[in-house]
């Protein structure tokens, strides 16, 4: 029987900053029972610790339980998760008479759903301890959830809990015991890649979805297809990918499918988006006039929203353009209607096709009442977008192109992270029609060699402002408490093998300014 | 090779072997092909060295020349002299014998040797974090105390320590950017100095000399920077591999003494060296000036060197590709096959496809096109293209 839940937060309001220790040995604040920073990123909702130190077993064991703890999902995230934790001679180097603290990891998954869906349970509870704790009739390490994704969860924060001493040489569970209980504030967290502006080989698309879980980030959405190239392989169309940058920059159906499936396994949708009208040029290559069936789209991206885009859409050449100027007349239409027209239509085609539309927030400023209500607004192009959508009975996700695009590089890290979705709505009806929000990395200049130097570190501030809550992260000192989890959570990407960027360089994507600690830079 | 033939097929979605039947006989023009990294001025966790690993195999660079340790940071465990690695950064960043081993381990199956460095006597003031005694006083904390007995005991546990880990029969020493001038300014050195007649420079060479002793009774073959040779040329023991790294023209001097030599001109072939485009790396010749078949042997290869001042996780991938991949074609292709080709017409080609390919393999392989290196691409575009 698990513990009761505990409903008051230790939370750091005051942190030992690594900086102001010894130039040389800048570690991370100390670690004690209370009044100090906590190193797992994003903030977890409501936790208690303590004073132990548990040595975990190198050798640890699933114990799966529940309904839903046998799934292969589960399995795989905790081998995942094991070579996160140990060190690859971990094994090797056990001895054989040790004795753990924690020698079993047990997962309760109480639902066999594996339904992937917005807004499906992410919560989970752990609970570490020593055997013959107060609280615990055997020690050891416990997840529950309600879903594999809200083990999956658990999953990424009991890595984060497991550090290892270099003296003992063993990985560790400091503070202990632990008692977590965790949700997310905002169930659409996501990170837009653009595939079109720079080709990501599959390979790249991989490591972008992993270091997401990392920080609980959990909507891919996938810009393929821009003006400048036509990436994905369409079945019914087949000439449309003849714009690609070059035969071999190209996704066929089947690695879409790979995708969308490796990030299944780590509770990841994929959002995809065709963008239209605008934004389309590459599609001429292949088809001068065309309108493509998203219906074999359908079967690869099993994701509720489907973007269509409708951004800057420059209509100026309709008019020039002889049976298109002579299309407008026939039907008195301007270019506005017309733009409008376009929308509408794409929208019908995805809501027959059993998806919500998501469009970019220029068609909700032309022309958001004749939008279909179940119609997400994605604000991009400002600040207080969201009020205005969800007074109109709509759904948003946030955007704002002033903190939460990762193209622009000279927006540091307090920035993204002090955005607040909710700013200026009050009304808690209106409140829930924000989905969430979204950091997008756009593709000008970001291609394989330095895309995920640029997205983090700080995506992560905006993944902890979407999951989060509210109070709790702004209780924190943001340059004392928030930056010394901000540069532990950066060093822990590093250390798995993600290529974050200095958290304290004024502008992204900078290299080092000198040698120095990871926890400093 | 193979996985170079194999390409995927978008229209038959198949894996396909074009241009067959291929009859390919290879073999490397030198033995010694190296990539030098830094651990000192920036930690590398152990999975980046491992992906830096990787894509060494990927263009058949086959020797890791690991720089460890430096003034700023010493992260590596020696379990004879516990508190040097108290001159980590921090407790995390840091290796251990086992993260050792296993990286050994982890390059061996790749066929990569990891030639380690412990760079004496200068760029070793983190020694003394864990050890005040090393350094001379406490305002000189750098080059190591020459004249303290306890300085080479240090560096026998060390080495011996090492010999454990590492099997390669080479092992650095450094020697580079000596400068002795607060030994002079140090009573208890001066003293020391006086009493054996020895100016600085002697001192110089005697601490080298005694280090390489150490290795050599470990078994090891020493390699030392190039001002060693310059100094006391005819004094290095002559089993020693000089590295060169100041200049061009060094290594005909080296060889003409009968020494062995690895080339690292610091024009062309040092990494973070961001303004040295990818041409003037492939052209750099390590035989240059070197016309005596007998002396041509003694020129081991040579090495791409990622120093780390600004290079850390973040990057340090993007500045060595594909860069290193010009080096490493000037150091396994024959000479006459690679001077042949068109620079930027054939050359070009293969290297923009080469680097693609590193990207489909993950590798963060800048564009080839910048003319800063570590650049991001200036605009959209294909990657053969930038």
């Amino acid at each position: 029987m698990p513990p009761k839940l505990l409903t008051h937060l230790i939370l750091a309001l005051v942190a030992v900053s690594g900086a102001a220790a010894a130039r040389r040995h800048p570690a991370p604040a100390n670690f004690t029972a209370s009044g100090n920073p906590v190193y797992i990123w994003p903030l977890p909702k409501n936790f208690t610790s303590g004073t132990q130190t548990l040595a975990v077993d190198p050798d640890l064991a699933l114990d799966p339980q529940g309904a839903g703890g046998g799934a292969a999902a589960v399995a795989e995230a905790f081998e995942r998760y094991r070579h996160l934790i140990f060190s690859p001679w971990a094994h090797a180097a056990r001895p054989a008479s040790a004795g753990y603290d924690v020698a079993r990891l047990t997962v309760v998954v109480a639902s066999a759903d594996e339904t992937l869906e917005l807004g499906v349970d992410e919560s989970y509870t752990i609970y570490i301890a020593a055997a013959g704790g107060a609280n615990s009739i055997v020690g050891g390490a416990t997840i529950e959830a309600n879903t594999i994704y809200g083990a999956i969860r658990g999953l990424e924060t009991f890595s984060q809990l497991c550090v290892f001493n270099y003296d003992t040489k063993n990985v560790e569970v400091r503070y202990a015991p632990w008692y977590i209980q965790d949700e997310p504030r905002f169930a659409f967290r996501g990170l837009m890649l653009d595939t079109s502006r720079h080709y990501l080989p599959v390979d790249v698309i991989k490591q972008v979805i992993d270091s997401m879980s990392f920080s609980k980030l959990n909507v891919l959405h996938w810009h393929i297809i821009d003006e400048q190239s036509f990436p994905l392989e369409i079945p019914s169309y087949p000439n449309l990918w003849k714009g690609s940058y070059s035969k071999s920059e190209r996704y066929t159906v089947e690695d879409a499918r790979y995708i969308v499936s490796y990030a299944k396994k780590r509770g990841i949708h994929v959002m995809a988006e065709i963008d239209v009208p605008g934004h389309a040029e590459s599609w001429g290559n292949g088809y001068p006039k065309l309108w493509p069936s998203l219906s074999y789209m359908r079967k690869i991206f099993p994701f509720g929203l489907f973007h269509l885009g409708g951004d800057e859409v420059y209509t100026g050449c309709w008019n020039l353009t002889p049976h298109v100027k002579q299309w407008l007349d026939e039907r008195n239409m301007t270019t506005k209607d017309a733009y409008k027209y376009f929308v509408l239509k794409a929208q019908e085609i995805a809501i027959d096709l059993n998806w919500i539309p998501v469009n970019w927030e220029e068609t909700f400023n032309s022309f958001g009442g004749s939008l279909n209500p179940r119609t997400v607004v994605h604000n991009w192009l400002g600040p207080g977008v969201c009020p205005k959508v969800v007074a109109k009975g709509l759904r948003c996700i946030m955007s704002n192109q002033g903190v939460w695009y990762l193209d622009h590089l000279d927006v540091p890290w307090e920035q993204v992270y002090t955005a607040e979705p909710l700013a200026g709505i009050d009304d808690t009806a209106q409140q829930k029609l924000v989905l969430g929000g979204e950091v997008c990395m756009w593709g000008e200049t970001a291609d394989t060699s330095d895309v995920q130097q640029t997205i983090w570190p700080r995506a992560a501030a905006a993944a902890e402002r979407m999951w989060s809550q509210l109070e709790a992260i702004s209780a924190q000192d943001l340059e004392t408490t928030v930056l010394a989890r901000l540069h532990y959570f950066r060093c822990l990407l590093n250390h798995r093998g993600i290529a974050a960027a200095p958290v304290t360089n004024f502008y992204a994507r900078r290299p080092p300014i000198g040698p120095g600690s990871c926890f400093v830079q | 090779t193979f996985s170079q033939l194999c390409v995927f097929n978008y229209d038959t979605k198949n894996v396909e072997v074009r241009y067959a039947p291929w009859y390919i006989q290879d073999e490397p023009r030198f033995a010694f092909r190296g990539l030098m990294l830094d651990t000192s001025r920036h930690y590398l966790p152990v999975d980046v060295i491992k992906q830096v690993i990787d894509s060494m195999s990927f263009s058949k660079l086959n020797v890791l020349h690991w720089h460890i340790i430096d003034e700023q940071s010493f992260p590596l465990e020696i379990p004879s002299y516990p508190n040097l690695w108290k001159g980590s950064y921090s407790k995390s960043e840091r290796y251990t014998v086992e993260d050792a081993r296993y990286i050994v381990s982890y390059a061996k199956k790749r066929g990569i040797h990891v030639m380690a460095e412990i760079d004496v006597p200068g760029h070793a003031e983190s020694w003394g974090n864990g050890y005040p005694k090393l350094w001379p006083s406490l305002s000189c904390t750098e080059p190591l105390d020459v004249s303290s007995n306890f300085t080479f005991e240090v560096i026998t546990g060390i080495l011996s320590d090492m010999r454990k880990i590492f099997p390669f029969g080479l092992f650095h020493l450094g020697g580079d950017e000596v400068y002795t001038g607060c030994w002079n300014l140090t009573p208890h050195v001066k003293q020391w100095l006086d009493e054996r007649n020895m100016t600085t420079k002697d001192a110089y060479k005697y601490f080298v000399l005694k280090a390489q002793e150490i290795a050599i009774d470990l078994n090891w073959i020493p390699v030392n920077w190039e001002e060693t040779f310059n100094s006391f040329g005819g004094s290095l023991n002559p089993r020693t591999v000089v590295h060169n790294w100041l200049g061009p023209g060094v290594c005909p001097k080296v060889v003409a003494k009968g020494l062995r030599c690895i080339m690292s001109n610091q024009g062309v072939w040092y990494l973070d060296h961001l303004d040295v485009p990818w041409e003037q790396v492939y052209t750099a010749e390590p035989l240059a000036g070197i016309d005596d078949t007998a002396q041509q042997k003694l020129v081991l290869g040579g090495e791409v060197c990622m120093w780390g001042e600004t290079a850390d996780t973040s990057d340090v991938q993007q500045t060595i590709w594909p860069r290193a991949a010009a080096a490493a074609e000037r150091m396994w292709s024959q000479l006459e096959a690679i001077s042949a080709q068109d620079l930027e017409t054939t050359v070009l080609a293969r290297l923009h496809y080469f680097r693609c390919l590193l990207n489909h393999r993950g590798i963060a392989a800048a564009p080839v096109t910048n003319f800063y290196a570590r650049r991001p691409p200036i605009g959209p575009g294909s990657c053969f293209v930038q």
